[in-house]
């Protein structure tokens, strides 16, 4: 079965988010920070990451640049599903990138909360097939 | 103040402290010194180094701890250690490096290589710390973005908690909704907890901006003021566990029923208990345990003294001086930042007071004082024995 893994800080999206992963037909993974992420993320790694930014500890925004600049994990799709506007995300990814002088893809998709659930199972089902 | 590299050295044998130290400085670094891994962690407090060269076999703590310790705290973790030591084997290097260590050399050393590596480590140091202030920045800079939007602060900070909000409910109906057309019992459980737990956060929000608009008289009534303190630790129990946060009741055996204003008290205590755990929540030093202290004293002036502690992040100056002013919130989004400003107005409302006291990294003390009356003086200010 595939493994999908949800980072956020807040409970209620974790479980919405877990339970939207679990009917699509997937199992779901969940973190609430980017350490905590990472973690799981090296122990065992999932078919897809979805990714909220802004969260204690370690944000998204980190956890995005360290995914996406590691060669054994940077090819994980990752869904960003935050309130944060998608711009303003890019942006703060650009001045990462050229301050660490490679260059970071763009996410699989990024979904601006409160977005329809049927819009992320949408997603999952077209990324993970 | 010198830009000097800083170099800790670490070694129970005296003479290769020694003669590290004499080469070092002649290469210009600046080095300090420790014999053994109990006072190379205090070193490395009070020294700061930009580096470590670390010895592994010690007395009281040896290097492989040493080395465990440091690079499980975030303020350390980034500070490469060298480690040295005679132990030549292939399992005892990969020993070192596993606890953390960035690098091994076998003793007896060739003093060049050593110093080509010390200077690669620093160099790798600087690049990582500038990569992080950056990081820290940025983070800093979107939050701002999004707050400064044309429809100003307060509503952006508010949508941003709406979001979130909204999302959960979204889910929890779509939920239902599956519940319905597959008849999944499970399913529909789920779905409506979902959609009461983000009713339960917008009557949360919508008190937290009513009680900001308005004037409030206390509406005074029996009650037992421990018992509200006991209540508000249940409520917010499951939450502080999912952290591991522990709560801790310290409530003063002599506190019998009094006349109050149980609801307001119980805002106070709650918005307090829930800044505490969040204060935990987002410390970064996760080698803490963490605890939540809920303490009610009976003064002998008829006082009752409300205290909230925790051992959390504590706050900075900036912090200090904004705590109590509407829509200061420093939870990225996912506070409203009215919690402190309603806490005062209630306190100030019934004659009472708040004060704080807190240290970055340590933790905070809030502390509540309201007149207490006692029952069988209702009205009266004094209590009688
Ligand atoms: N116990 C605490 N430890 C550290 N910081 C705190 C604590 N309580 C409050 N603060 C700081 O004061 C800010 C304002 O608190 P509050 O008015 O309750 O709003 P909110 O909790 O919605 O952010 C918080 O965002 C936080 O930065
Ligand atoms: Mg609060």
């Amino acid at each position: 079965m595939k493994k999908v893994l949800i980072v956020d800080d807040d409970v209620d999206i974790r479980k919405v988010v877990s339970k939207l992963i679990e009917k699509s037909g997937y199992q779901a993974m969940e973190a609430k920070n980017g350490v905590e992420g990472m973690g799981k993320v090296r122990e065992d790694k999932p078919d897809l990451i979805i990714l909220d930014m802004l969260m204690p500890k370690e944000s998204g925004i980190r956890m995005y640049h360290e995914l996406k600049t590691e060669e054994s994990l940077k090819d994980i799709p990752v869904i960003v599903l935050s309130a944060i506007p998608k711009k303003s995300f890019l942006r703060s990814q650009k001045v990462l990138d050229e301050f660490a002088g490679q260059s970071v893809p763009e996410p699989e998709a990024y979904i601006e909360k409160p977005e329809e659930p049927e819009e992320l199972i949408a997603l999952m089902k077209k990324i993970l097939g | 103040m010198t830009n000097k590299a800083k170099i800790l050295i670490v070694d129970d044998n005296v003479d290769t402290v020694e003669l590290l130290t004499k080469r070092f400085h002649a290469e210009g670094y600046d080095t300090s010194e420790a014999y053994d891994g109990e006072q190379a962690l205090q070193q490395v407090v009070e020294y700061q180094p930009d580096i470590i060269l670390l010895d592994i076999m010690m007395p009281k703590i040896d290097g492989y701890e040493v080395s465990k310790r440091l690079k499980s705290y975030d303020n350390t973790k980034h500070i490469p250690i060298i480690m040295l030591s005679a132990k030549a084997r292939v399992p005892d290097k990969i020993k070192g490096l596993d606890l953390g260590a960035d690098d091994y050399i076998v003793k007896p050393f060739d003093y060049r290589e050593l110093s080509q590596r010390v200077k690669y480590w620093v160099t790798v140091k600087v690049e990582v710390e500038e990569r992080l202030t950056k990081i820290r920045q940025l983070e800093k800079e979107l939050i701002q973005s999004e707050r400064l939007a044309a429809v100003g602060q307060t509503v952006a900070s508010l949508a941003h908690y709406v979001k979130n909000i909204l999302f959960g409910l979204k889910g929890g109906v779509y939920l239902v909704d599956e519940a319905f057309k597959e008849n999944d019992t499970d399913s529909l459980k789920d779905g409506w907890d979902l959609v009461e737990s983000n009713m339960g956060r917008i009557s949360g929000l919508v008190l937290d901006l009513l009680e900001y608009s308005r004037e409030r008289k206390p509406e005074y009534e029996k009650c037992f003021p421990n018992e509200i303190a006991d209540d508000v630790c249940k409520l917010t129990q499951e939450s502080a566990k999912e952290y591991s946060i522990e709560i801790i009741k310290d409530f003063d055996p002599s506190m019998g029923e009094a006349v109050m204003d149980p609801k307001g008290i119980h805002r106070c205590l709650l918005n307090l208990v829930s800044n505490a755990i969040d204060a935990c929540i987002y410390d970064s030093n996760e080698e803490k345990k963490w605890v939540v202290r809920v303490k009610t004293i009976l003064e002998d002036d008829g006082m009752v003294r409300f205290e909230v502690s925790d051992n959390g992040c504590g706050m900075d100056e900036e912090t200090k001086k904004k705590l109590f002013t509407g829509f200061f919130t420093t939870k990225e989004g996912r506070g409203t930042g009215l919690g402190l400003l309603n806490t005062q107005k209630i306190a100030q409302e019934h004659g009472g007071t708040i004060t704080v006291n807190s240290q970055l990294g340590q933790g905070s003390t809030f502390t509540i004082r309201m007149p207490y009356r006692d029952v069988a003086t209702s009205g009266a200010t004094g209590k009688e024995d």
